[in-house]
């Protein structure tokens, strides 16, 4: 038995359990992969933000202060430790590698599994040599693989345009980032530090097939009008190892498919969404979501939306009185609301409220 | 631009192909969970994590029906393969 | 990569006229008192920084920290500090009249290996299009930098304006 089990032990994860952790919660904390941290550690550029979100600081070091904090706190973590299951009980089921399946009761549960990567399918997208952008990332950022030394990227988000540069800067030739739609889609900063060290970007541009035998030697590409229909005739083929597609995510939540939470469809949070309160808690009693599960955002909302569950957990359980929990709730909101500002920010904002505003 | 597609895989764990999902789309499998049932897209290791979404974007082309309708397939424990083994007790 | 599509757009690049009306960039006279920071900043992504870290005060952001944020130019002394610190690595400091002739422009560098001091380089653009020879004079790893090297590269004069990368 366990007052508060948390899968996955990305920033929301971590979050959440120092926050309860700290005011006496007894928190498990799951992740399938050997060190905590989720997609911090791929994650070696800068982040944006204010001090409170660690900004200029690179991913990987808040990921490593994260644990600081979380060995500090009496939490049992268990790594190399999938989750496979959730029954309605509230029992999680789990197996860590070299042991056999185990489980365990609990009070409350967080799913904060992230999110996955969407496909996109065109001929010989099954080859070798065509992989998710986060894949790359993890492959040359964590594990220190070079996926390919020619690359082309397919999506102008902010993953395609910070694999690109990291893919540069780890020896990789990027021969290109192409977009269907007629302009990017991520940061211009994030796409001026690629056009400047002389890495195109071809807008209104798309991958009609990745050519080589088994492994990628080259891609087609062809130009799209405004409706995304391919132009007959601009086609050209260019030679590269590698094809990086970064079409964006969605929500990681086959658990609460699982349990037959209630979802919402929205765009702008990656497509389905469990539908959850202001305190994260789904349509099932006691079971919450944070981070990319609740709707992709960025590592900064995952960890606060992870410290807004924490203190919702510690107040229910009566670690704090609802005065002292209202108080923090309040504050993290604020950052919350600053970071969901902006051109960018406010779509998430609208999406969220969206989410929220059904589940009354 | 769907009718070129015809012999791509869409669903990599069970090699089922566009062809044979439009085909079931039209003979009347108009959910992500009918089209599994009839070509065993989404049943392989990975239970659908993959080409859920490649699915359902066919299911629209074919039907119209938004893939905000096209609810994932049914998922069942254990939702990330297990050895037998391990699960004994 | 050459292609039929086009690769002449502005994707991903702010033009020389959108510059003018961002509040990080400085008036033309400001160049001549010294080495000033340029901001090229024109989206409001909640970040802030650059203004925390200026000791001088020069960049301010405010509230929201969506706000662009704005250089005074009377207080920038050209530290170098904010290039370090900028997730968006999209501030520069640039010395105009470094010598009658040339320029000096201080980019942020992430690459390895690092130039030597001295080295003969191409000079590029904001697009990655060589424009000129140009020199490295300084190459400066500051306290706190957190793995963001500083280049120093004396240009050609003229192009201060637009020379922002270079290769070697
Ligand atoms: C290229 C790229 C650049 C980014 N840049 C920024 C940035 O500059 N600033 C920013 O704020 N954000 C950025 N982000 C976004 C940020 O990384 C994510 O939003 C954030 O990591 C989400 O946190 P999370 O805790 O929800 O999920 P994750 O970090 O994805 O963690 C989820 C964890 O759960 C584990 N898990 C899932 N299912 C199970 C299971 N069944 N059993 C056990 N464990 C499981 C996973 O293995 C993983 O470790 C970037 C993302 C990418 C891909
Ligand atoms: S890709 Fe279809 S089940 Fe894995």
């Amino acid at each position: 038995m366990s007052d508060f089990v948390i899968i996955g032990a990305g920033p929301a994860g971590i979050s959440a359990a120092n926050e309860s952790a700290r005011y006496g919660v007894k928190v498990t904390l799951i992740d399938e992969n050997n060190l905590p941290g989720g997609q911090l550690f791929t994650q070696t550029h800068k982040f944006f933000g204010s001090r409170e979100h660690r900004a200029g600081v690179r991913g990987f070091q808040i990921g490593y202060d994260l644990i600081e904090e979380i060995n500090k706190l009496n939490v049992d973590v268990l790594l190399d430790t999938i989750v496979y299951g959730i029954s309605a009980d509230m029992e999680v089921k789990y197996v860590t590698e070299g042991s056999s399946a185990k489980s365990i009761t609990a009070g409350n549960i967080l799913i904060s599994t992230g999110a996955l990567e969407k496909p996109v399918v065109f001929k010989g997208w099954t080859k070798p040599g065509v992989m998710g952008a986060g894949a790359a990332q993890t492959m040359m950022n964590v594990h220190r693989v070079l996926p390919g030394r020619k690359v082309l990227m397919v999506g102008s988000g902010n993953v395609g345009l910070i694999v690109a540069y990291q893919l540069k800067q780890a020896g990789a030739d990027v021969v290109g980032i192409i977009e269907a739609m007629p302009s990017i889609g991520g940061y211009k900063v994030h796409a001026s530090k690629i056009r400047r060290i002389g890495i195109p970007i071809l807008t209104s541009c798309t991958i009609k097939e990745a050519k080589g035998s088994p492994q990628v030697s080259s891609a087609v590409i062809v130009g799209v009008d405004k409706n995304l229909r391919e132009i007959s005739g601009t086609e050209d083929e260019i030679k590269c190892d590698l094809v990086c597609i970064a079409a964006g995510l969605k929500p990681f939540d086959e658990l609460c498919w699982l349990l037959n939470l209630e979802f919402k469809y929205i765009n702008e949070l990656g497509g389905f969404v469990p539908v959850h309160n202001d305190d994260l808690e789904t349509s099932m009693k006691n079971i919450y979501i944070a981070g990319d599960a609740a709707g992709v955002e960025e590592a900064s909302t995952a960890m606060e939306e992870g410290r807004l569950v924490g203190v919702a957990v510690a107040q229910k359980l009566e670690y704090l009185s609802d005065r002292q929990a209202e108080k923090l709730k309040g504050k993290i909101n604020d950052r919350l609301k600053y970071l969901r500002l902006g051109s960018f920010g406010k779509k998430r904002a609208e999406g969220k409220k969206k989410l929220t505003s059904i589940s009354k | 631009m769907a009718d070129k597609r015809t012999s791509i895989i869409v669903c990599r764990c069970e090699e089922i192909t566009d062809e044979e999902v439009r085909k079931a789309v039209k003979e009347g499998a108009t959910s992500v969970d009918a089209v599994k049932r009839v070509t065993r897209a989404g049943m392989g290791l990975c239970q659908s994590k993959i080409c859920y979404l490649n699915i359902a974007k066919i299911i629209h082309e074919e039907t119209g029906i938004p893939v905000s309708k096209l609810i994932p397939m049914k998922h069942r424990i254990p939702v990330r393969p297990v050895k037998i083994g391990d699960l004994d007790n | 990569m050459k292609s039929k599509v086009s690769n002449k757009s502005n994707a991903g690049i702010i033009t020389l006229g959108e510059f003018k009306k961002i509040p990080g960039y400085p008036e033309e006279d400001d160049f001549s008192k010294g080495p000033i920071a340029v901001i090229e900043c024109d989206q409001d992504i909640p970040c802030n920084p650059c203004e925390e870290i200026c000791k001088y005060g020069a960049i301010k952001v405010g509230k929201p920290i969506t706000n662009l944020p704005v250089l005074d130019a009377e207080k920038c002394r050209g530290c170098l500090k904010c290039i370090t610190i900028c997730p968006g690595l999209c501030i520069f400091v640039v010395y105009r009249d470094y010598t009658d002739k040339t320029s000096l422009i201080y980019i942020p560098y992430e690459f390895s290996p690092l130039p030597e001091k001295n080295t003969y380089v191409d000079v590029l653009n904001r697009r990655g299009e060589k424009i000129c020879k140009g020199s490295i004079r300084k190459v400066i790893k500051l306290a706190g930098s957190n793995k963001t090297f500083v280049i120093g590269m004396e240009i050609p004069k003229k192009f201060y304006n637009t020379a922002r990368h270079f290769e070697f």
